[in-house]
């Protein structure tokens, strides 16, 4: 431990422990921006300075690390001004549009000028100017109101490693933008959108979907129908100050009705679905000398990745839609001709955790029903932009049920969510299906749950089992969970030198899995992935139906209408292919 | 090249020159002296390289092998004892002794920041690690600055051998040396110069037999300036975006790849070998006491010499521009030096005596830097130089940390409108608060030193600053949109020259007098005694020479010399100004106010109007007829001069301000400052100015056959050349410094030469005695010290002496204002010699409605700065009683080519003059003016560089 005083306090912190986690252990807060705890320390903005005793100038607080009796000293009146400085020359290169910036309110930036008291800038002068990048369905980038901090090249370098944007230019004229000041859709990006969660300012943005979807809700032709994914129910009330994990479940349906959808239904059915069919493709690919691994393919994020870094390990891929894209293809089918619609007149939405899925109801393959099969895909940011909108208050709305029949879903389902969560909800089904025995209360693989970067385990299944499954007899089956698209890569690289062990892996681009997914509130970070994490399991533990296999509606459609997993009707609408796009 | 033996340096050596070498100096004996260096100021002859300043004020250890060995040969550079000094270490040194060496030498870094070399080698010894390495910088970014890149060239082992010393010390086996692209010729020899170490075992497995092993790399860097700084350099050298960040750690604990690495700039290791062989108490005992042996320069800019050059630490800053770098060319002042580049800051003349040192220049608000020295003369900007240095920042910024990304932008924004002539109140202390922000606040060495061009030159030329802030005016001509053309920008009395030199070449004579009458209503007198700055200035000198411009306004004066002064009808404005003294800024003002309308009287307490054009110059510069004739046309104008009236004495300052609205104070200075020596004040010793005043005025000037003048001003010469002409057989001119250090007029002093009259430099005089009737003028023989705040060489007194008997001695040396005008005047403020403290732009002094300006508020200077000075009183005058003429005055005119511009070099027309011979009886006028036709030549030589599209 190394003995230090921040303002006279005397504290004693962890050796290796930067001056501003020191202070923060202090309950002393030092203004930073560009600042990520273990991710970005690179004192660039230059907002975290701090006087340190003895020290040749101010220091940065988040690069410093604590020595003995360091003496520390976080507001005295250079270190104050010389941060108010350094945050006025930022803004002076700032577009002073906040009113109609989409993160006001939520800007670090203002939220650092409103603190520091800066009432007028010294320093005015010609601000830099970079065109928008809109090129992309999913993010898009406005330069000009980028603070240089780094962060997203950050996450996206080291977190995700894709370092699809990194620093252009030099001087004045330097810029934050993929190589060469490429438009987005043409790089590797995997449109993950965690550069739009760490982006302090409105520079990364999603790509707003909002107006379309009220045009189709005001169109009195068309039939709107919505869809939420589950990790959405575990995130959309810190939008309206509750406690992260906070379930707005019920509210949140109620919402969506008050806003004008005419169904509203839950990803959560095609997550079931999508057990059913992606189990059964996982045994029938054991069972006949199949492509194993066998990856999943829920994350939109994770298949561009894929499709991009391992395109010659496309055949690992479940051909499974993910839910998002199976609702959608039922939506145009199965639903309008159960409802008797005109699928020419539904409209389609999905509220998602992530920017990637807005990349993927666009993709050219996803059309199954004859149509588009997803509209437009709204973010939980989004979604809850639309609430304010309609002036109402998330906290003040009773709950409601979602509507039959793509309302119903099991705990299975809800853990989609999380890291581990279709792994889980897969093993539940399969174990049943393979084995002929109930598990019982003895639903939680708890091993594959958490926030660790990639977990493994494995299940030994019985001997003698009964046909077909009985060459499974005596399996050690293996699995593996891989979140964050860096970790996914170390897997990977298994998968390519085969040296995978693993028969069956789940693959999330966030980290955290969709409930840390780039289109979820400004904000998202460890400890609040963590409390979403607790508010799926918890939710998946109220239920009553836990397991896939047991959803009543899934069960309907496949009698009414797939007839069996993998057959026909299902290998037309919930199943696809991939392209190898290569690295750029 | 040199011929040895003997050492014969011979330069600018052509093909051609090569038989008279052969002929004469191989086989015959006789070197040949036309190829060699001669002294620019005594003509002297410097046959050898130890006779050459330039040379022999050097001690050359980092370049002591280039030029003279070849950097492709290895041998070469065995024979000059290379790569003894690792033989030694690695055969017979302990590490720790090694690395104390370097310490006690006390080298250090030579990138910039001066580190102590052995320590950065003692921490990286001491750090722990598996693996360290040692990196050598050689991305020398400063503009103008080679030093790195010749070493490399010209002698890439020395760099070698030090990185492996450094290498064997601190226990690295990988060294690195990070070259810019740039250089391409060092990255050739620097190559070959590995291959040839490896495969003689210098570099590789088991060097020389024993267990240590090192092996070095080159690394080309795209030519980013910041890749200089180690942290940004070391990320390049692994491969990413060159870019800065915090330290600590420090490259000695986590450098390469997380290792503990040295990191030295090429010429520190250059130093190495020679420590390491010679000892650390020889290197100690070179330069001063914290900043030991010596550093390599890059001299450039406004010098004669330009070039690297290698010095003991210490030696002074005027040493290395004036002895090696040979001063500044083409007759120009220093204005400044600029060290340590984009990252230092420059040094007026006052210091040139600073000895260069890591310590002294920081005290200096700048640094050594790597060495690049600019150097700069009266025509360098100093603002325009801090905006070149902000551009070339932002340029090479790496753009990671806000305050250099964003800071130095808001920086070179603000200076950049000041040169634009936009800069605002408030702006100097702007930039200088953003100065202190940047350096208190960037992450790395580029940041946190950008602010120092701008606040270095803020220090030392806050005037300039202002200048271009207040009254928009760029002095040295350099920040094109606050002038039309140098040579009306640099005329005092603001004379639209490029504009009548037109009128000229369109024969438009007439009407050229009429636009130089706008601002100067001397043309014939400023066309004959004008001390030109214009000429100084005119763009036409980087072609072939300047426009002879004072030739071309005489020549239209002279034409029009019948011209009847412009008595436009005005509107009475019922205002009245007095104006003291009848001197060519006293007259002006008056000139210019009676134009304006109002009634003016002019007092005079001389017999004569003209002032120190009437009784200062004398008849065979300007005839008295000339003179009168422009001072008819003053009167014609209006204005009412009382001659032999004395202000002060005849009527009080006090009464011209209860009579009048506004009074101009132009008194000029007439008292001549006495010698201060014993005998100054014996019959026959005379005041110059006195002489020459009676001379003028027809007074018994009573001189003897021989006369020694003292002084080396326009009034000496005047003076001497006066004497000659009233008959003294003997003049001699004596003066304490050299020609060069004359603030006479060049010409003047080239003709007294040819008349005459013998010159005694660097003799002051100590006393005078009578004897016999005669005056004997003892002097002390001087030599050139230090320099003084002038920035010239302050002379001393040596031990030698001299004697010159003479009937008379003229003292020269300087004239105050006649304090009597000011009688009952207590409230003027004035300095301790009675120079009236006035606004330069405005004339204003402390008390109420009282305006001064000319020789009176600025000390004995030029005819034309006292007309601009009238004039500009009179602006301000007329401003303060609501005329209008002030609002007509200073009105642009258009602008446009008129005829074609030459641009080929085309001679400058001389005027014809009397023969010596033919001068010295009388009081003829010299200078005969220019034919018609030579004068419409010379007018198509100028560039019109006035116009601008």
């Amino acid at each position: 431990m190394v003995n230090l005083t921040i303002n006279g306090k005397s504290i004693s912190v962890p050796e290796g422990t930067t001056i501003i986690e020191a202070a923060k252990a202090a309950g002393i807060r030092i203004p930073s921006l560009c600042y990520m705890k273990g991710i970005n320390e690179i004192g660039a903005c230059r907002v975290c300075l701090v006087e340190v005793e003895g020290a040749r100038g101010l220091v940065t607080s988040c690069t410093t690390k604590v020595s003995e009796g360091m003496v520390v000293r976080t507001n005295s009146p250079a270190a104050k001004e010389a941060r108010k400085a350094v945050v006025e020359l930022i803004i002076s290169n700032h577009p002073y549009d906040c009113l109609k910036c989409v993160r006001s309110g939520k800007c670090e930036l203002q939220q650092l000028a409103n603190d520091m008291g800066i009432r007028e800038i010294s320093y005015e002068g010609e601000k830099s100017h970079h065109e928008q990048d809109k090129s992309t369905f999913s993010i898009v980038r406005d330069p000009d109101k980028c603070v240089l901090c780094r962060r997203c090249v950050a996450v996206c370098a080291k977190v995700q490693g894709v370092g699809a944007v990194n620093t252009q230019g030099r001087g004045f004229g330097t810029v934050v933008a993929p190589e060469f000041e490429l438009p987005m859709n043409s790089t590797s990006c995997a449109m993950c959108g965690q550069c739009v969660l760490v982006c302090p300012t409105g520079a990364l943005t999603e790509r707003d979907s909002t107006g379309e979807v009220w045009r189709a809700i005001n169109d009195p032709v068309k039939h709107v129908v919505v869809q939420t994914a589950p990790a959405v129910r575990v995130a959309l009330g810190e939008e309206f100050g509750m406690e992260p994990g906070s379930l707005v479940t019920g509210k949140m349906v109620a919402a969506l009705r008050r806003l004008g959808f005419d169904k509203v239904f839950d990803t959560d059915f095609t997550a079931d679905l999508t057990i059913i069919e992606e189990g059964t493709e996982l045994l029938h690919r054991a069972l006949s000398g199949g492509k194993l691994p066998m990856i999943t393919s829920c994350s939109p994020g994770w298949i561009k990745y894929c499709e991009h870094y391992y395109g010659d390990r496309l055949d690992h891929l479940s051909t499974c839609k993910s839910p998002q894209q199976m609702f959608g293809a039922l939506a145009k089918t199965y639903y309008a001709q159960k409802a008797g619609i005109d699928p020419k007149s539904i409209f389609s939405v999905s509220v998602m955790p992530c920017t990637a899925k807005k990349f993927e109801c666009e993709r050219p393959e996803m059309v199954s029903s004859g149509y588009k099969d997803v509209d437009a895909v709204l973010t939980t940011r989004e979604l809850a932009r639309m609430i304010r909108e309609s002036g109402l208050d998330l906290n003040e709305l009773e709950p409601e049920e979602y509507d039959a029949p793509f309302g119903i879903s099991t705990g299975a389902a809800v853990i989609f969510g999380a890291t581990g969560g279709v792994m889980e909800a897969a093993l539940r089904t399969v174990y049943e299906i393979v084995t002929g025995t109930d598990l019982g209360s003895n639903l939680d693989f708890v091993d594959v749950r958490g926030m660790e970067g990639i977990k493994q385990m494995s299940v030994k299944l019985p001997e003698n089992l009964a046909a077909p499954y009985d060459k499974l007899s005596g399996l050690e089956l293996k699995f593996a969970v891989a979140h964050t698209l860096k970790n996914a890569s170390q897997v990977m690289d298994m998968v390519r030198s085969d040296t995978a062990p693993w028969h069956f892996i789940e693959v999330m681009a966030c980290p955290g899995g969709c409930i840390g997914g780039g289109g979820q509130p400004i904000g998202t970070d460890y400890d609040r992935r963590v409390m979403r994490i607790e508010g799926t399991y918890a939710a998946d533990k109220s239920l009553k139906m836990r397991k896939s296999h047991d959803n009543p509606a899934v069960r309907e459609l496949y009698n009414d209408y797939l007839i069996e997993p993998l057959g026909h009707k299902s290998h037309e609408l919930l199943h696809t292919h991939y392209e190898d796009r290569g690295r750029v | 090249m040199v011929v040895q033996p003997g050492g014969y340096f011979y330069q600018k050596v052509k093909p051609e020159d090569a038989t008279d070498i052969v002929r004469e100096h191989l086989l015959g004996g006789r070197p040949v002296v036309r190829l060699m260096v001669t002294d620019p100021s005594t003509d002297a002859i410097q046959p050898t390289m130890e006779d050459i300043p330039f040379f022999n004020k050097q001690q050359r250890i980092v370049l002591r092998n280039c030029g003279i060995i070849d950097p492709l040969r290895l041998e070469d550079y065995m024979g000059r004892d290379g790569y003894k000094a690792l033989h030694k270490c690695i055969t017979g040194m302990a590490r720790e002794k090694v690395i104390s060496d370097i310490k006690s030498s006390g080298l250090r870094g030579r990138g910039g920041a001066g580190f102590p070399t052995g320590l950065k080698w003692e921490f990286t010894y001491k750090a722990k690690g598996d693996e360290k390495f040692v990196v050598c910088n050689a991305d020398e970014g400063d503009p103008g600055a080679f030093m790195d890149r010749s070493v490399l060239e010209g002698d890439p082992h020395s760099v070698i051998e030090g990185m492996a010393i450094a290498a064997y010390a601190v226990g690295a086996k990988q060294g690195f040396v990070y070259v810019r692209a740039e250089y391409p010729l060092a990255i050739a020899n620097l190559s070959h110069a590995i291959e040839q170490a490896r495969k003689a075992g210098w570099l590789g497995e088991s060097i020389q037999g024993t267990d240590f092993c090192f092996d070095l790399d080159i690394r080309v860097g795209a030519g980013a300036f910041v890749c200089g700084e180690e942290t940004a350099l070391l990320a390049s050298v692994e491969g990413r975006r060159g870019e800065p960040r915090p330290r600590p750690p420090f490259p000695a604990q986590e450098g390469l790849w997380g290792k503990p690495t040295v990191l030295n700039n090429v010429e520190t290791y250059a130093n190495v070998a020679q420590i390491i062989l010679h000892g650390w108490e020889w290197f100690a005992s070179i330069g001063t006491e914290k900043s030991k042996g010596t550093k390599v320069f890059a001299l450039a800019g406004k010098i004669r010499n330009t070039g690297l050059v290698e010095v003991p630490m210490g030696t002074p800053l005027g040493d290395i521009i004036y002895d090696i770098g040979g001063g500044i060319p083409n007759g120009r002042k220093f204005k400044a030096a600029q060290t340590g580049g984009p990252s230092g800051g420059c040094i007026p003349s006052q210091y040139l005596n600073t000895p260069v040192d890591y310590e002294t220049l920081k005290e200096l608000g700048t640094i050594m830097g790597s060495g690049g020295l600019i150097v700069m003369d009266e025509d360098t900007c100093m603002v325009d130089l801090a905006k070149f240095f902000l551009a070339f920042i932002q340029d090479e910024s790496c753009g990671k940390c806000s305050p250099c990304r964003i800071g130095t932008k808001r920086m070179y924004e603000i200076v950049d409108r000041i040169t634009k002539g936009k800069g605002k109140d408030g702006d100097i202390e702007l930039l200088m608060e953003l100065a202190s922000i940047i350096r208190s606040t960037a992450l790395c060495g580029l940041g946190q030193t950008a602010p120092n061009p701008v606040e270095s030159t803020i220090r030392h030329f806050k005037n300039e600053y202002m200048s271009h802030i207040e009254q928009k005016k760029c002095e040295a001509s350099a920040c094109a949109t606050l002038f039309e053309a140098p040579c009306k920008n640099s005329c005092p009395a603001d004379v639209d020259v490029p504009r009548y030199i037109a009128l000229i070449k369109q024969k438009r004579f007439d009407e050229a007098v009429d636009l130089i009458k706008r601002t100067n209503p001397f043309p014939a007198v400023c066309g004959r005694v004008c001390d030109h700055p214009c000429e100084g200035h005119c763009r036409r000198r980087d072609t072939d020479e300047p426009i002879a411009i004072k030739a071309l306004k005489r020549f239209a004066a002279d034409y029009d010399s019948v011209h009847a002064c412009i008595s436009p009808i005005v509107t009475r404005t019922g205002k009245k100004v007095a104006v003291i003294g009848a001197g060519p800024s006293g007259l002006t003002a008056a000139y210019y106010l009676a134009l304006a309308g109002h009634d003016v009287k002019v007092y005079e307490a001389l017999p004569v109007a003209g002032g120190m054009m009437a009784v200062g110059i004398p008849a065979y510069r300007l005839p008295k007829d000339v003179l009168q004739h422009e001072v008819d046309n003053i009167k014609a104008a209006g204005v009412d001069i009382r001659l032999g009236v004395k202000v002060g004495k005849d009527i009080s300052v006090k009464t011209l301000l209860e009579e009048n609205d506004a009074v101009y104070a132009a008194v000029g200075a007439h008292l001549e400052q006495s010698l201060g020596i014993p005998g100054d004040n014996l019959p026959g010793v005379l005041s110059a100015t006195e002489f020459l005043r009676d001379v003028a005025l027809g007074n018994k000037a009573g001189i003897g056959g021989s006369v020694a003048v003292i002084g080396g001003g326009n009034s000496a010469i005047d003076a001497a050349r006066t004497a000659l002409r009233l008959g003294a057989g003997k003049v001699h001119l004596v003066y304490r410094r050299m020609r060069e250090d004359m603030p006479a007029d060049k010409a003047e002093v080239t003709a007294a030469i040819e008349e005459g009259i013998e010159f005694h430099f660097l003799t002051a005089p100590a006393s005078i005695e009578a004897a016999g009737g005669k005056l004997t003028l003892k002097c002390d023989t001087m030599k050139l010290g230090a320099f003084d705040k002038s920035g010239r060489r302050r002379p001393e007194k040596t031990e030698g002496t001299s004697e010159i008997v003479v009937d008379n001695v003229l003292a020269a040396i300087g004239q105050n204002p006649d304090p009597t005008f000011k009688e009952g005047l207590p409230e003027l403020v004035t300095t301790k010699s009675g120079i009236v403290v006035s606004d330069p732009n405005t004339g204003e002094t402390s008390v109420e409605r009282l305006y001064s300006g000319g020789d009176c508020a600025t000390g004995p200077w030029t005819v034309v700065a006292a007309i601009g000075a009238g004039r500009k009183a009179a602006l301000a005058i007329d401003r303060k009683l609501e005329g209008t003429w002030h609002l007509e005055a200073n009105k642009p005119i258009v602008r446009t080519l008129v005829g074609e511009v030459i641009e080929d070099p085309m001679p400058r027309a001389v005027m014809q003059e009397l023969p010596a011979t033919d001068r010295v009886c009388c009081f003829r006028e010299v200078e005969l003016g220019l034919r018609a036709e030579d004068a419409l030549a010379e007018a198509s030589r100028c560039f019109q560089c006035d116009v601008r599209d």
